[in-house]
């Protein structure tokens, strides 16, 4: 398994995929949609997969000394580790925006709690439809991005509109007393 | 010794039906898989390679079902699909890089060796090379890992009359010298005869 994923950071993953996963920084930007986040965690592995019908990856690697089930698994957990990447990059950069940019995100929804639990769960819906029918075919893509990408928006929307009712204003909210609201967005995420 | 073994293979699409496909290819040999464009060989090829999923059939190669001993034959196969380029940004040093990681024989000074026979520089990037330099390339790397039996898709398709003859008098070098077994699909009579 160590091998494939070699291979795919080495051959198969397209320059994007990396650039992609270092945008998880987006969170400092003030007055920014911070869901261009997730999208750009989503197009990461879109563009490879489409890079790799291009590059014909899938017959370089059906060729290898290696089950076909390894070869699948290996490409989902570079896809979902280049996603949990990019988060754990945007991390100290959630907090660091709460001393640099006190007054807050005008543009949406904070970086803040609820914030990573709809991108766990955005991922999780988008990797779901995406992977299991882009793997049906191997080089169907655009039918699998299509699919995937129309849930996983309509979430983003959610979340970057339900902020400006004033009912979810702890939803936008960094402020301590308003985290445990939060947290089970967190909670539910991680485990979907 | 029978090294590869095909019997009855099938595969049924839409509009294309490839039926009860036999045949067997004893150490040492070198076979041809000639028929006209469109006529089933590549499908013959991946069908028995397992890149397109038979309708029916059993494969041997090396005594073993390939459907059940995949990984293992593997170590064994080398394949050249023609037409077909991996990776065409990528230098070949990169490629090899990966691809040896794969292979329990990998030989490092075989590899180094075919690299100066076949004139084939590792910083190039694939698109670089011509037509016959890549299918060197990709003889280079089933050599370095000790191929047993050499399946080839077209090799000389598209290669002009001298890159041929450099090909088919390395195959018949292979044959010869390696007790390597090839199969060797074509739609051009003259290199079969050759």
């Amino acid at each position: 398994m160590f091998n494939l994923i070699y291979k795919e950071l080495r051959l198969s993953a397209h320059p994007n995929l990396f650039i992609f996963t270092l945008l998880g920084i987006l969170v400092i930007v003030p007055a920014y949609p911070y869901e261009m986040v997730f999208i750009f965690g989503c197009l990461g592995p879109y563009i490879t997969t489409v890079y790799g019908r291009e590059t014909n990856d899938i017959y370089y690697t059906a060729l290898l000394p290696v089950r076909k089930t390894d070869i699948v698994k290996a490409k989902c957990l570079v896809f979902v580790l280049a996603q949990m990447t990019q988060i754990l990059i945007s991390i100290p950069f959630a907090f660091l925006r709460v001393v640099v940019l006190p007054a807050g995100n005008p543009a949406g929804i904070e970086a803040n709690v609820a914030y990573y639990g709809f991108g766990f769960i955005i991922y999780a819906v988008f990797n779901m439809i995406f992977l299991v029918t882009f793997f049906k075919t191997s080089y169907k893509a655009g039918k699998a991005v299509l699919l995937a990408i129309i849930p996983a928006s309509l979430i983003m929307i959610l979340m970057e509109v339900l902020v400006h009712f004033p009912q979810f204003k702890w939803l936008d909210s960094t402020r301590a007393n308003d985290l445990p609201k939060q947290f089970p967005i967190l909670l539910f995420g991680i485990v979907f | 010794m029978t090294i590869l073994k095909i019997d009855n293979l099938r595969k049924i699409y839409p509009s294309f039906l490839l039926d009860d496909i036999s045949f067997s290819i004893s150490e040492g040999k070198i076979m041809g898989l000639i028929g006209k464009n469109g006529a089933g060989k590549s499908t013959t090829l991946k069908g028995m390679l397992n890149l397109v999923k038979r309708d029916g059939g059993s494969v041997e190669m090396f005594g073993m079902d390939f459907f059940k001993h995949e990984e293992e034959i593997k170590q064994h196969l080398g394949v050249v699909l023609g037409g077909i380029d991996f990776y065409n940004h990528k230098k070949l040093s990169d490629i090899t890089a990966v691809t040896k990681r794969f292979y329990k024989n990998w030989d490092e000074d075989a590899y180094q060796n075919y690299l100066k026979v076949f004139s084939l520089d590792p910083n190039k990037r694939v698109k670089e090379l011509s037509s016959g330099m890549k299918v060197k390339y990709m003889l280079a790397l089933a050599l370095s890992h000790n191929a047993r039996l050499l399946i080839l898709d077209e090799p000389t398709s598209g290669l002009d009359p001298v890159a041929r003859d450099d090909l088919l008098t390395l195959f018949k070098l292979l044959v010869e010298k390696k007790n390597i077994t090839i199969l060797y699909s074509t739609h051009i009579i003259t290199d079969l005869e050759k």
